[in-house]
């Protein structure tokens, strides 16, 4: 198992305004990838992750610390060969078609004519873009962006992706295309890093999730490893029960018509309630143990700032 | 250095900039100038040609040093602006090929504009003298020097600050290199010692642009000496190198916020 | 950090190559055209028009540019233009003074041409109706440099009916009217001088010159009395007596301080007592 990403204790300030007064974004942030695994990191606004990631792509210099990609300095060229990177709401050439652009891309790759071309129609037709080949960018909408962006950071077949919320901006069916495209990436071997504030699709996807709050990482591991198993609650949606006899098992929640939502905290009341309706001839519609999801993890980290 | 980065990239910009409505227009106005001059002939006495020489080389000279300005300042300003220079700058790159890459891109299109302007205003001339002069052409080719000199700048300027700005900044220089005469008139009137020492080593730094005006000897049919469009071309040369360099010197470490 | 050391002595490299490109190319000599710079030059009006409200300012630097190049005596035949270029700066700023009067200064010195002076006096006093500076000088130079006091007179009247005009004006009036001869208007204006004058310099000045023309005035009568004389009696009168006596002159005149003046029957010659200027 070899470190594709190898960041240690990176610091980062900025001197803004008129009067130059110093903002420090990173304050000493360390982590490490390995490959073959998808990598979340997540923050709220302004944390610094994509202030993280310009970093390690050379895009902006840190004052202090080291970076390392795929065993190489991070601004060697040759690191770079390995890389393929998706920055958030992304925006290409305007006069430059689908099909140009990627070879041009594909061009900075030293990547034969021939094979270059053939990696062109098997990307846009991954990324469901065959029929926009030869429109202009300039015309493309934001998720048809977010695909030919998706398309160039895979021109050159790298090890490492390093996706900037990759799936904003895009309706439910390309959000699940694009997923799948990620978990591809996995098998095929790659190793992914995710940013993104969509906390769903990190847990989702993720192997391994870094959380940075305020320019530190505040919690770094696996994803099973951070989500405890624990039940905190089940929900649990039933009809034909009276509100007034289920009280007394749990919190009553909305009500859809006759179907009450009911929250119930010890397990043992489960099979109580199970029982009660049963007997009352009614009827269970779903019941969903709530485990602590990132989200509770996440909010828990972030709310004390 | 990779000179095939340089490459893919200065075809890229050519490919960008050639399609930018921008040059078109100005093209527009160049070939309305130069064709005007014919009219501007008819009003003279005397010889015609001077009048159609010295205005099509000056709608050339003046067209081009435009476009230069108001392409080059955005050239690297809108990929940052833009954050299409966030995809490129991840690639395999160094930050100088880019830049140089940006810069020749330019130089092309502007050669690829001042041949058009020159064939229109070539043909206009045959139709008037059914010769081909030579000397235009020199002419014409010192213009040509100047602007790649006058591109450098803008981009330089590009780097660090608005198209609006880079503009003004890029006028001034090229306002300051065709004013170089009065510089040399305050040398001469001033009495020696350290201020015309200061004065002189401001004359050696701050750009001719007069050395690449051929006008005056295209238009009276006067010899253009050979050793001065050499050493002149070497000039426009290796101050666009300069510029270019220093370009390169911001570009290299700056964060790309 | 080394990368930029390096570099930056690119850089020095460079810019000394350029600075030293530059000394060498300015040792080439070019073929200049004298005066090639105004080959096209458009009329004031099409010009002012081009200005877009900056017509004052076009002034100013085409004034600038004046000096240089008409002061620069390496270039020849470059007063070719001369009319043209400050009809032009009149054109653009008429009240602008400076252009008018430098521009006769350079005509005077440069070219040793007054006539060409005093057109462009003209240009500034026929936009200035009111610049009595212009006529005054026109007047000055008319009669310095080319003797024409004509021409100076009828400037010094010019300058008279300005308001505003000095006083030295008149005078220098009368004392070209004097020069040309017409004693009448000389002795009316110095009269009026006289009369009007409150400094006492002046009125001695006005009185000076008053004895002058009545001295001219005076000396012409005699002079033609002692001609008829002459003819008759084929000899020079002994004394100016004798002409009174012969019934030429009715009164023999006196000069303007009562005394009398004096003649050399030898050579025929009128002459006063004291030097107008020394009485």
């Amino acid at each position: 198992m070899n470190t594709v990403i190898a960041i240690d204790n990176v610091r980062k300030s900025f001197s803004t305004g008129f009067i130059p007064k110093k903002k420090e974004i990173l304050k000493g942030i360390s982590l490490k990838v390995e490959a073959g695994e998808i990598f979340g990191y997540l923050g709220p606004n302004g944390a610094g992750k994509t202030t993280t990631i310009k970093c390690v792509l050379g895009l902006i210099f840190p004052d202090e610390g080291r970076i390392e990609l795929c065993g190489r300095p991070h601004l060697d060229p040759r690191a770079k060969e390995r890389v393929g990177f998706l920055p958030e709401n992304p925006y290409f050439y305007d006069y430059l078609t689908a099909r140009e652009f990627l070879d041009f891309y594909g061009q900075l790759f030293e990547i034969e004519k021939a094979e270059r071309d053939r990696r062109i129609v098997s990307l846009l037709h991954l990324v469901g873009m065959e029929k926009a080949a030869g429109l202009q960018l300039r015309k493309f909408s934001r998720g048809m962006l977010q695909r030919v962006g998706l398309a160039q950071a895979l021109i050159n077949e790298p090890e490492l992706v390093i996706l900037d919320e990759p799936l904003g901006g895009l309706d439910p069916i390309g959000r699940k295309e694009i997923r799948d495209i990620i978990l591809r990436l996995r098998e095929e071997g790659k190793t992914v890093f995710l940013c993104s504030h969509i906390l769903q699709d990190i847990e989702m996807l993720c192997d391994h999730v870094a959380i940075i709050v305020g320019g530190r990482i505040m919690s770094q591991g696996r994803t099973s490893d951070l989500i405890s198993e624990k039940v905190l609650f089940t929900e649990i949606t039933v009809s034909g029960v009276e509100k007034s006899d289920l009280a007394p098992f749990g919190e009553s929640l909305t009500a859809q018509g006759d179907r009450t939502l009911l929250k119930v905290f010890e397990e043992g009341k489960i099979q109580d309630v199970m029982d009660l309706v049963r007997r009352n001839g009614g009827r269970i519609h779903s019941l969903i143990p709530r485990t602590q999801t990132l989200e509770d993890i996440f909010v828990d980290m972030v709310k004390p700032q | 250095m990779k000179i095939r980065t340089v490459q893919v990239i200065a075809l890229n910009t050519f490919k960008e900039a050639i399609r930018d409505r921008i040059l078109y227009l100005l093209l527009f106005f160049a070939a309305v100038a130069i064709l005007f001059s014919r009219v501007l002939a008819l009003l003279t006495v005397g010889d015609r040609i001077k009048i159609i020489k010295d205005v099509g080389l000056a709608s050339i000279s003046l067209f081009g040093a435009l476009m230069a300005i108001l392409i080059g300042t955005g050239l690297v300003y809108k990929e940052i602006e833009k954050r299409t220079i966030f995809t490129l700058i991840s690639k395999p790159i160094r930050r100088h090929e880019f830049l140089l890459g940006k810069y020749f891109g330019l130089v092309l299109t502007l050669f690829v504009m001042l041949l058009c302007m020159s064939v229109i205003f070539l043909v206009l001339i045959f139709f008037h003298t059914w010769t081909v002069e030579w000397n235009l052409l020199v002419a014409i080719f010192a213009v040509f020097i100047e602007l790649i000199l006058i591109t450098a700048v803008a981009v330089l300027f590009s780097c660090f600050s608005t198209p609006i700005l880079s503009s003004l900044f890029a006028l001034c220089f090229y306002l300051i290199g065709h004013f170089s005469w009065s510089l040399e008139t305050l040398i001469k009137k001033a009495r020696p010692g350290a201020g015309r020492t200061v004065l002189r080593v401001l004359d050696a730094v701050l750009p001719d642009l007069e050395n690449f005006n051929l006008k005056t000897e295209v238009v009276h049919g006067l010899p253009i000496s050979a050793a001065h469009v050499l050493y002149a071309t070497a000039y426009g040369v290796v101050y666009a190198a300069f510029v270019l360099t220093l370009a390169v010197l911001i570009f290299r470490r700056r964060d790309f916020v | 950090m080394k990368k930029n050391v390096a570099l930056a002595l690119v850089l020095l490299l460079l810019a000394l190559s350029f600075a030293g490109l530059k000394l060498r190319i300015e040792a080439i000599p070019r073929p200049t055209v004298p005066g090639s710079s105004i080959i096209y030059i458009p009329s004031g009006k099409y010009l002012k028009m081009a200005s877009f409200g900056y017509a004052s300012l076009l002034a100013d630097v085409i004034y600038i540019w004046a000096i240089q190049y008409y002061g620069n005596d390496a270039i020849q035949d470059r007063f070719t233009y001369f009319t043209h270029i400050f009809s032009i700066i009149s054109e653009l700023d008429p009240r602008y003074v400076d252009p008018y009067e430098v521009g006769a200064l350079i005509a005077i010195y440069d070219k040793r041409d007054t006539r060409l002076a005093l057109t462009i006096l003209d240009m500034g006093l026929a936009k200035n109706s009111d610049m009595w500076i212009f006529p005054l000088e026109a007047g000055h130079y008319a009669q310095m440099y080319i003797k024409d006091y004509e021409l100076a007179r009828a400037y010094y009247k010019k300058t008279m009916d300005i308001a505003g005009a000095p006083d030295i004006a008149k005078r220098l009036y009368a004392a070209a009217s004097f020069k040309t001869s017409d004693l009448k208007t000389a002795w009316e204006t110095w009269l009026d001088v006289y009369k009007t004058a409150d400094d006492e310099q002046i009125k001695k000045i006005a009185s000076n010159h008053l004895y002058e023309v009545k001295a001219a005035v005076d000396a012409a009568a005699l002079k033609s009395a002692l001609e008829q004389y002459r003819e008759r009696f084929r000899r020079n009168a002994a004394d100016l007596e004798e002409l009174v006596r012969a019934g030429l002159i009715a009164a023999l005149p006196k000069d303007f301080d009562d005394k009398d003046y004096l003649y050399d029957p030898a050579t025929g010659e009128i002459k006063t007592q004291v030097s107008p200027w020394k009485r």
